[in-house]
């Protein structure tokens, strides 16, 4: 390990409640007492507007930017807002009186974050190394004479063969008349694209000059809410040296990401409903376009950014979940949707993205990864590949909580799929104030268990604009376990506070308040809302429970839960526990991966090991259907209660709740 | 080595339950095996069959089902006393037919006045049975806790949305809740959960798991009891250890076969005999799914019912 990038390390003594948590170098404040459970009151999602979250430092120095809420006296003395202060040495923190909480009913955060995503890159190329599924080669060709007068393309084939290994690439007649005018302006000096489609190779373009570096790749993750974009920088046929500066290197695979709501969506929030849409005359090519646009857009924004030639983006890789990658590639996507669920294919051939709309230039090439039936796709398989279940002979369970909520139970010999009908209340459907995990949406919340004070921090710290799935999850976990919310998801109505009240459709509970937000109205979570959580959450959980037992299985015979899905950049397990999404085991045994589809995508760009691994991955995948199994049907109204019905099952959340409610 | 009956072990305890007052009080429950099975366990009180009487003169009802009660069906109190002393009732379920916003949608002072007469002329059990409307259920019922203050009654149906409500004013005034929910174990059981942390007690809860009438979803209530029972008595799931009461009457005695005569449909045979055996045979198996409670209205299809027990119980 480098030490020279590790950040230093500082220690942070909070007081009254005497508890002390290591910090790195420049994290906030705010933050840190989150991970610390320590709660501050603060409602404006960390951006220093509302002033509420004043602490004083007893002891060490921060670094804080002024606020107009705190007088010269205040600062004098050593206030500051938690929210706007960064950490630069060891520091004791005071917490004032109106943000104290008896210290019993505080827990510790279990926060898992995706953000260590450089780290399994590196161990997946350095397991499946990293030749590109468009592999970019510079060759230097010998100069002919007499002697040796073949043809441009046999010398062509005579550099490449060995780097690609093998004899005869296919050459398409358009990159052939590129040829012989390209060797000879550079002095021999080219650079060729060789794609990879199944067994054959097929050099796809001809570039003059030394271009070996200019390789990249585009990761697509095909949403039904959400579609996320990554561009990569490939690193064709270098195995990672262990050596920390090219590890450090390969720290930038991913050079820049963005991503947005799929177009689709105004032709329906889920798969069903845009396959019905497809179904009227005109509407696959409508939702093909539709689709198209947005990835196209995507790609635009990500090259930008990167500031690289488009032309010099060799592949395509797209993870998506069946409906959506008929829908991309326009094909039928009827027959999904009507008993008995057959999908035209699950694999998609290579093809040339112009042929469907997409931007990058004729020469780039589209890989899908292949799914495996209906309702469990290619985003699966791609996140089952990356999360490496599928190389241990210990059990694990993977599940993707997404507009639909898949899971994956198995090893490195067996698996088993499904797919529940989750509803899309984690990526911000059917939410009033939902919303996917983009800048303002509230991603963590912690809420004072006696005053129902809030405590809230928003993606890129500015001013809440909704809430995205992490910020629902802890949200809905503490008002349960302060006894807001009732084991039937129901708001008690016996709380004093003017955050709960009663509207024409039930009650809500109001998270914050119109003047703090960026909409101008009040963020609230309300009883509908509840319902739609309840029944993902109950999907989910109860789509496992009948995995696991097809699998003659219980939860805790689980070596690894792995979690992924786009509802925000972290996960507190404990709170995910606490209202039974997950089911009750050690901490440590979750792993939070975040959008693994995307993940998967990814490296299979770079790894063309990987992307094979990926049809291996499928084809041993048994789909258990669940849309017809009464077993799904029981579990599922067992597990529509807080935490669940069986109350065994959740030991530890219901001792808490006996804390929580006095 | 002499022939041993392999026996089921059970791990659980139906809990008992008691509805009335004074001598005349009925205790539900108790059970540590199946229903009927006392080879393997004990069944200390035998299932009751409770009779219905409803607080306003029935319209629709058959002449067949009139008949034994024609000279009271204009007054409730009249009506419970006669099935009371004519036909030996233990139990009385007092149907609150004419508030239903539905139908006649009577205030609930003025339903709550016949609770009343009749909870006074009476000296078994009452069970009081509300209109399945949740909203009114929830201001009438808590009228009915009230004034039957000291008497012991059943309410019910009470549901997730009124549970609170009635739950609170039925501990205040010591009454015992029907808890209702839609042909469902985890429903039964989540709602017996939200009771539980309401605060009532486990001695004053009834499971009404909704019941079908014979051909219209019988089995669907049989199989739910029926998994109701397994998991109280093997499975040790003590929020499910509660007595069951099956509403059976007014789901028999609305079906087209009990309705039909014999005229309009020749084949269906004799139409009194006909709609005793569907109410009879209906309450007969729901007994042996679990019902502790069944009730029911007609006194030739209680008799049969009551030989049934009798001998099951001998």
């Amino acid at each position: 390990m480098n030490l020279k990038t590790m950040p230093r390390e500082y220690r942070i003594r909070f007081l009254p409640i005497d508890r002390t948590i290591p910090a790195e170098e420049g994290e906030n404040l705010l933050e840190i007492a989150m991970k610390a459970g320590v709660h501050i009151n603060a409602s404006c999602g960390g951006r220093g507007a509302c002033g509420k979250c004043r602490v004083r430092i007893a002891d060490g120095s921060v670094e804080s930017s002024p606020h107009s809420s705190l007088s010269e006296k205040d600062e004098a003395i050593g206030f500051r807002l938690a929210c706007s202060s960064s950490i630069k040495g060891d520091a004791i923190v005071e917490i004032p009186l109106e943000s104290q909480v008896d210290r019993s009913i505080l827990r510790r955060s279990a926060v898992m974050s995706d953000v260590d995503a450089g780290a399994i890159d590196r161990s997946l190329l350095c397991q499946y190394g990293c030749e590109a599924l468009v592999g970019r080669y510079n060759l230097r060709l010998p100069r002919p004479d007499m002697q040796d007068n073949v043809s441009d393309a046999a010398r062509l084939m005579r550099c490449l063969a060995p780097r690609i290994g093998c004899e005869e690439p296919l050459v398409p007649l358009g990159v052939m008349r590129d040829l012989g005018g390209g060797l000879r302006e550079t002095d021999w000096n080219i650079t060729v694209n060789v794609a990879t489609g199944g067994q054959m190779r097929e050099i796809t373009r001809i570039a003059r000059g030394d271009r070996e570096k200019d390789h990249y790749a585009i990761a697509v993750d095909v949403g039904t809410t959400t579609i996320a974009a990554q561009l990569i920088q490939c690193d064709n046929g270098k195995e990672p040296s262990g050596n920390s500066y090219d590890d450090a290197r390969r720290g930038r695979m991913i050079l820049a990401t963005s991503s947005d709501y799929n177009g689709q969506i105004s032709y329906g929030e889920d798969v069903i409903s845009r396959i019905m849409y497809a179904r009227k005359p005109k509407g696959l090519k409508k939702l093909q376009d539709v689709v198209v646009s947005t990835i196209n857009r995507l790609i635009g924004e990500i090259v930008e950014e990167a500031g690289i030639d488009p032309a010099d983006i060799s592949h395509i890789v797209a993870a998506g979940n069946t409906t959506m990658m008929h829908l991309l590639y326009g094909i039928d996507p009827t027959h999904i949707m009507l008993a008995p669920y057959t999908p035209l294919t699950t694999a998609f051939a290579p093809v040339v993205p112009r042929d469907i709309g997409l931007d990058p230039g004729e020469h780039a090439r589209l890989y899908a990864i292949p799914g495996v039936a209906s309702y469990v796709g290619g985003d699966i398989v791609s996140g089952v590949t990356l999360s490496g279940m599928t190389e241990s002979n210990e059990v694990s369970l993977f599940m993707d909580i997404g507009t639909n909520g898949e899971i994956v139970l198995g090893n490195s010999q067996w698996l088993l799929c499904a797919s529940c009908s989750a509803g899309p209340a984690f990526e911000g459907g059917g939410i009033q104030h939902g919303m996917r995990a983009a800048p303002g949406a509230i991603e963590k919340v912690r809420v004072n268990p006696v005053t129902l004070e809030p405590m809230i921090l928003t993606i890129g710290r500015t001013k809440p604009l909704g809430i995205c799935g992490s910020g629902l999850i802890d949200l809905v976990a503490d008002l349960f376990l302060a006894g807001v919310i009732d084991r039937n998801g129901k708001f008690s109505t016996d709380k004093p506070t003017e955050r709960i009240r009663k509207d024409a459709s039930g009650r809500e509970y109001v998270l914050c308040f119109a003047a703090e937000t960026r909409i101008e109205r009040d963020i609230v979570l309300t009883e509908i809302d509840l319902d739609n959580l309840m029944r993902t959450k109950a999907a989910i959980y109860a789509g496992c429970k009948v995995l696991l037992e097809n699998g003659g299985l219980a939860f805790t015979d689980l070596a690894m839960v792995i979690i992924a899905g786009g509802f925000g950049h972290s996960i507190d397990v404990e709170k995910a526990i606490a209202i039974g999404l997950l089911p009750e085991l050690p901490v440590e045994r979750f792993r939070f991966l975040g959008n693994a589809s995307l993940g998967g995508a990814r490296i299979a760009a770079a790894s063309r090991a990987f992307f094979e691994r990926t049809s291996e991955v499928a084809g041993s995948m048994t789909n258990i259907e669940l849309s017809n199994n009464t077993q799904f049907m029981d579990e599922f109204m067992a597990a529509l209660f807080l935490p669940h019905t069986d109350e065994k099952a959740f030991p530890g959340v219901m001792k808490g709740m006996k804390i929580g409610n006095r | 080595m002499a022939f041993e009956i392999p026996k089921i072990k059970y791990t659980g305890r139906i809990k008992e339950v008691e509805v009335g007052t004074g001598p005349r009080a009925v205790k539900v429950g108790g059970a540590t095996c199946y229903p009927f099975y006392s080879f393997e366990g004990d069944m200390p009180n035998v299932p009751k069959v409770a009779f219905e009487v409803w607080d306003s003169p029935p319209e629709e009802w058959q002449d067949w089902a009139v008949e034994p009660y024609r000279d009271v069906i204009g007054d409730p109190a009249a009506w419970a006393k006669k099935c009371i002393e004519a036909y030996g009732a233990e139990m009385i379920v007092l149907q609150l037919r004419s508030a239903d916003p539905n139908g006649e949608n009577k205030p609930a002072e003025e339903v709550v006045e016949v609770v009343k007469k009749v909870a006074d002329a009476i000296d078994v059990p009452l069970v009081v049975w509300g209109t399945a409307n949740d909203d009114k259920d929830s201001e009438l019922l808590r009228r009915v806790a009230e004034v039957c203050e000291g008497k012991n009654v059943a309410v019910g149906p009470v549901t997730d949305k009124n549970y609170k409500q009635i739950g609170a004013m039925a501990i205040g005034y010591g009454q015992v809740v029907m808890a209702s929910s839609p042909i469902d174990v985890n429903l039964a059981k989540q709602l017996n959960i939200l009771l539980g942390n309401l605060g009532v007690s486990e001695e004053k809860v009834i499971i009404d798991p909704t019941t079908g009438g014979l051909g219209y979803g019988l089995e669907y209530t049989y199989s739910v009891m029926e998994r109701d029972r397994m998991a109280a008595l093997t499975q040790e799931d003590a929020k499910l250890q509660f007595p069951i009461i099956c509403n059976i009457a007014p789901e028999v005695w609305k079906t087209r076969e009990t309705r039909l005569t014999k005229e309009e449909d020749p084949k269906l045979g004799d139409e009194k005999k006909r709609s005793v055996l569907m109410e009879a045979v209906t309450a007969m198996t729901l007994l042996v799914a679990g019902a502790d409670i069944v009730v029911m209205r007609h006194p030739d299809s209680v008799s049969l019912v009551r030989d049934m027990i009798g001998e099951l119980c001998a």
